[in-house]
């Protein structure tokens, strides 16, 4: 019996370890294994909340316009060409759209104007989370289909921003075949969904649309991108299968816009860094975006992992910077603000923090994009002289025990230079430009205090004007040039964290706002550029580099400055050698 | 008993109701409710003006119906007692849970209880084979360290080494000597493979060991030095025992010593630990669900935090508090089981 059941366990053991080899990664020529740092978590296309999600959002859905980076403006992506815009006199925009007569859903029946107008009644319909939605298309106030010409319409938009112009074109379609069958809403307008009560069809549509349950289930709404979602594990991966028919398959020759190769992208989500590298060395991801710059250093250093790997670096549209509240008494004037500027040691920063792969810039516009950037102004340089001198300029007179103090306006007790300087809590690269500031700052007499926050806090302490001086990045793009959330008075309360407002300041915001062509867009952001630069409401300290670490298999991979960094669905993996 | 069963039965539902209660409203009370919306607004550079950005917010607030009082009576300064009848945000939560509610996350739009159904799935086998592995080695430790004592001294002072070591330590430690193509690419780095891959079924609990062999191990290597500490701790001073020396007079050798009269009397101390290793069973480990990319109940725990999606995070914590609580009732009943001297019912 004992012999007997010692074999038995044996037998167990040998078994089980037969099962425990991986089965043999036969990964398909044409598949991209990508890795995500989190989860798409919700893929309802109402509700696109992160990165993950919206990477998923541009492969299986396709807009009117989309932004090209190459082209550093809007294209036509599911739109014939760029739209036409006739100003009428009371404000309206009227942005009018021909849709391409290739485009095709799923099922084969063509992609028509009554669709776009589905689906701003999809993102109007009360019962739906439509909140992002209408505050960032609320200026589309209605739609008007053209009857001669089925895929042709005209949007109707309030206020004369020429980015509205693009705007209007940068939501996803929806079929109206999969969600609205019989058609229940043609009848119900636009007007009727923004007021109360609802309309009884909205309302039954709004608990059909709820019962689809998209945000788990994205495969239950196609789209007419050339992907769809197979497989989504949630908190492990995701996959995509390119559609054998795509419609834009059909074109001639097919804008980049419209052109996908991978037959197959699959999402693997590692939240850790250290894993991920190791993933990628090891062959179990092809590519790897956003890379620390630790890492990426080292696998470039590295003689195996140069053989398995490229390495892309790409200069972003994101930047780190010293925010300043300017509400705060002591940091009201510009040559103080100029003058703890001169504090951070920005070479040393981007050599410590990026391992040297980070780009000085002037201000708050990307050195890329040549034609914007200001480039008569120079990089502001680490000089704790010149902060002294510009501190005296500005009232601070250093006491003998090397502190700062100013008498106070209203005869009130003097004021004292000392900061506190807030940052997000766990980062490591906002952590040593505090504490670079920190040691240059105490070198000269003015006491900092290092306030590591969690990010909601912070958020929150930044939004009501309770910080100082904070460290956080900045996210641009380059189709773009509306500073009103960040920096005009009406953005205060809102975007604009610093509380900086000048008359000069918010009238230049607008003409460049309202600029259309392009050199004299040119101009009046180097002149905003320039009154930054005086004001310094915030001092960039660098332009993050997105760095890619990609398979060799998958060829040249193409990168962006746009987060996530690369264009899955043009990456074309090489031929297997034979 | 059955009254007593009944009474200890009211009490442990009147300490769980009173724990999530306390923690819903201190978790809502100390935060602001519109902190987990600005990350989406920070993200966000069409949100212009201050205007646009509140009504957006009095809108979210809405959806999610926070932008109800918090509980049905509230002081202020100016206004004093406040009452606000039933439209609150506790009685709402409250009666949903007697429904078997929990509520719906913010980020995810799933139900909790979906949530942590689908963490647990991950979690479970985790943990379960980590405290397996490490009681079995624990009891297989301890009992020989008993009938050698000179491996003990040797022993012993390894595993104190082995407890200074912090658990993300050692996971990076494994992870960059057993799947390193520099070292030994023996176990995958991360996850548990594509479903895709997974093969004929029987090949299905030898693939799921071999994805955790990596995480198992870590969580096994951290815990085993408290077990074997105090389950050799036990057994040493039931050893000095006089009963010891009668059994061993008798002719009973040390090995039948220890595992027919020690072991019983040593375990009793060990219990201690059950109301502290069963709630570790289903909070999952943080560290090694995030360093392996496995989404359980500690990655969910952990984003929910950072997100400050707090329906998932109190059903969360509420769970684990559950456990405790009826780890701390189990405990009491295996007390008596093992030694039915003791009366605590």
């Amino acid at each position: 019996m004992k012999l007997f059941l010692s074999r038995l366990v044996l037998g167990l053991w040998v078994g089980l370890l037969a099962s425990c080899s991986t089965p043999a990664s036969d990964t398909p020529p044409s598949t991209v294994r990508i890795r995500w740092d989190r989860d798409p978590e919700n893929l309802d296309p109402l509700v696109v909340s992160n990165k993950s999600a919206y990477e998923v959002s541009t492969l299986t859905y396709c807009s009117l316009l989309s932004g090209s980076e190459a082209d550093a403006d809007f294209v036509p992506w599911l739109a014939e060409d760029f739209p036409t815009v006739e100003r009428t006199a009371d404000s309206l925009l009227l942005v009018s759209y021909r849709l391409r007569p290739e485009a095709r859903w799923d099922n084969g029946t063509p992609i028509l104007a009554r669709d776009v107008a589905f689906t701003l009644k999809v993102m109007n319909c009360p019962g739906l989370p439509i909140e992002m939605d209408q505050a960032m298309f609320g200026f589309i106030q209605d739609i008007r289909l053209d009857s001669t010409d089925a895929r042709r319409f005209t949007l109707v938009c309030s206020g004369p921003s020429p980015d509205h112009i693009r705007e209007s074109g940068d939501f996803s379609i929806f079929p109206e075949y999969v969600l609205d069958p019989r058609g229940e809403l043609r009848t119900v307008q636009l007007a009727d969904l923004r007021r109360m009560p609802a309309p009884a069809a909205a309302t039954a549509f709004a608990g059909r649309y709820q019962a689809l349950e998209l945000a788990k289930h994205p495969e239950r709404l196609p789209g007419c991108g050339p992907y769809k979602v197979t497989t989504w594990q949630n908190g492990r991966y995701l996959t995509m299968a390119r559609k054998p028919h795509w419609w834009a398959d059909t074109l001639p020759a097919p804008p980049p816009a419209l052109q996908a190769f991978p037959d197959q992208l699959i999402y693997q989500i590692i939240p850790d860094a250290a894993t991920a590298t190791l993933a990628l060395r090891r062959g179990e991801i092809d590519l790897y975006a956003l890379m620390p710059a630790a890492e990426f250093t080292r696998l470039q250093q590295s003689a195996a992992d140069r053989e398995k790997l490229r390495f892309y670096t790409t200069n972003s549209y994101e930047f780190l910077a010293a925010s300043f509240d300017v509400r705060q008494p002591v940091l009201r004037d510009a040559r103080t603000r100029r003058a703890l500027s001169a504090l951070f040691n920005i070479p040393a920063l981007i050599a410590g923090t990026q391992q040297g792969n980070a780009t000085p810039s002037v201000g708050l516009i990307s050195p890329r994009l040549k034609a914007y950037y200001n480039d008569s102004l120079s990089i502001p340089a680490f000089s704790p002289a010149a902060a002294a001198d510009l501190l005296r300029q500005a009232g601070w007179q250093r006491q003998p025990d090397g502190t700062w103090q100013r008498p106070a306006a209203a005869g009130g007790p003097p004021q004292k230079l000392q900061l506190g300087l807030s940052y997000r809590a766990g980062e490591a690269a906002f952590e040593t430009a505090a504490l670079q500031f920190q040691a240059a700052a105490r070198a000269l007499g003015i006491g900092v205090d290092l306030r590591p926050t969690e990010q909601s806090v912070l958020s929150g302490q930044l939004h009501k004007g309770e910080t100082d001086l904070s460290i956080r990045t900045f996210t641009g793009n380059p189709f773009s040039f509306d500073f009103t959330p960040l920096l005009h008075t009406r953005g205060i309360g809102a975007g604009n964290t610093t509380g900086f407002s000048e008359p000069a300041s918010d009238q230049l915001i607008e003409q460049i706002a309202a600029a259309n062509e392009p050199a004299r867009k040119a101009l009046l952001l180097r002149r905003f550029q320039r009154l930054l630069y005086q004001e310094r409401p915030f001092t960039v300290l660098y332009f993050l580099r997105y760095r890619v670490a990609a398979a060799q298999r998958l060829g040249t991979v193409p990168v962006t400055g746009l987060k996530p960094g690369y264009e899955a669905a043009h990456i074309r993996p090489l031929a297997p050698k034979s | 008993m059955v009254r007593a069963v009944l009474r200890r039965t009211l009490r442990l539902l009147l300490a769980a109701w009173l724990t999530l209660s306390a923690l819903f409203l201190v978790s809502r009370a100390s935060t602001d409710p519109t902190a987990f919306l600005q990350a989406t607004f920070s993200n966000n550079t069409r949100l212009g003006g201050q205007t646009e950005q509140a009504a957006l917010t009095q809108r979210l607030l809405g959806r999610y119906r926070l932008d109800r009082p918090l509980f049905y009576a509230s002081w202020g300064t100016a206004t004093g007692w406040r009452w606000h009848g039933f439209h609150n945000q506790y009685h709402q939560w409250a009666t949903g849970l007697l429904r078997g509610e929990l509520g719906r996350s913010y980020r995810q739009d799933e139900t909790v209880t979906e949530l942590l159904t689908r963490a647990l799935r991950y979690t479970l086998p985790l943990t379960l084979l980590a405290a397996v592995g490490s009681g079995a080695l624990a009891f297989w430790l301890a009992l020989g360290f008993s009938y050698r004592p000179r491996l003990r001294r040797l022993g012993l002072a390894l595993l104190h080494g082995v407890q200074s070591l912090p658990l993300f330590l050692v996971a990076v430690g494994l992870l960059l000597l057993l799947a390193n193509p520099d070292t030994l690419a023996w176990f995958p780095a991360f996850g548990l493979g594509l479903d895709s891959d997974a093969g004929a079924w029987w090949q299905y609990p030898g693939r799921t060991l071999y994805y955790l062999a990596l995480p198992t191990v870590s969580l096994v290597i951290v815990s085993l030095p408290v077990l074997v500490v105090q389950l050799d701790g036990a057994i040493q001073r039931e050893l000095a025992q006089p009963y010891v020396a009668t059994a061993r007079a008798k002719g009973a050798s040390r090995r039948r010593t220890v595992r027919h009269h020690v072991l019983r009397n040593a375990l009793l101390p060990v219990l201690a630990l059950l109301p502290e290793l069963l709630p570790g069973l289903v909070a999952g480990s943080v560290v090694v669900e995030f360093l392996f990319a496995l989404p359980g109940m500690g990655r969910l725990l952990a984003e929910a935090a950072a997100t400050q999606d707090y329906p998932v995070l109190l059903g969360a914590v509420g769970l684990v508090a559950l456990v405790r609580l009826a780890a701390q009732a189990l405990t009491d009943v295996l007390y008596q089981f093992i030694d039915p001297r003791i009366r605590l019912l």
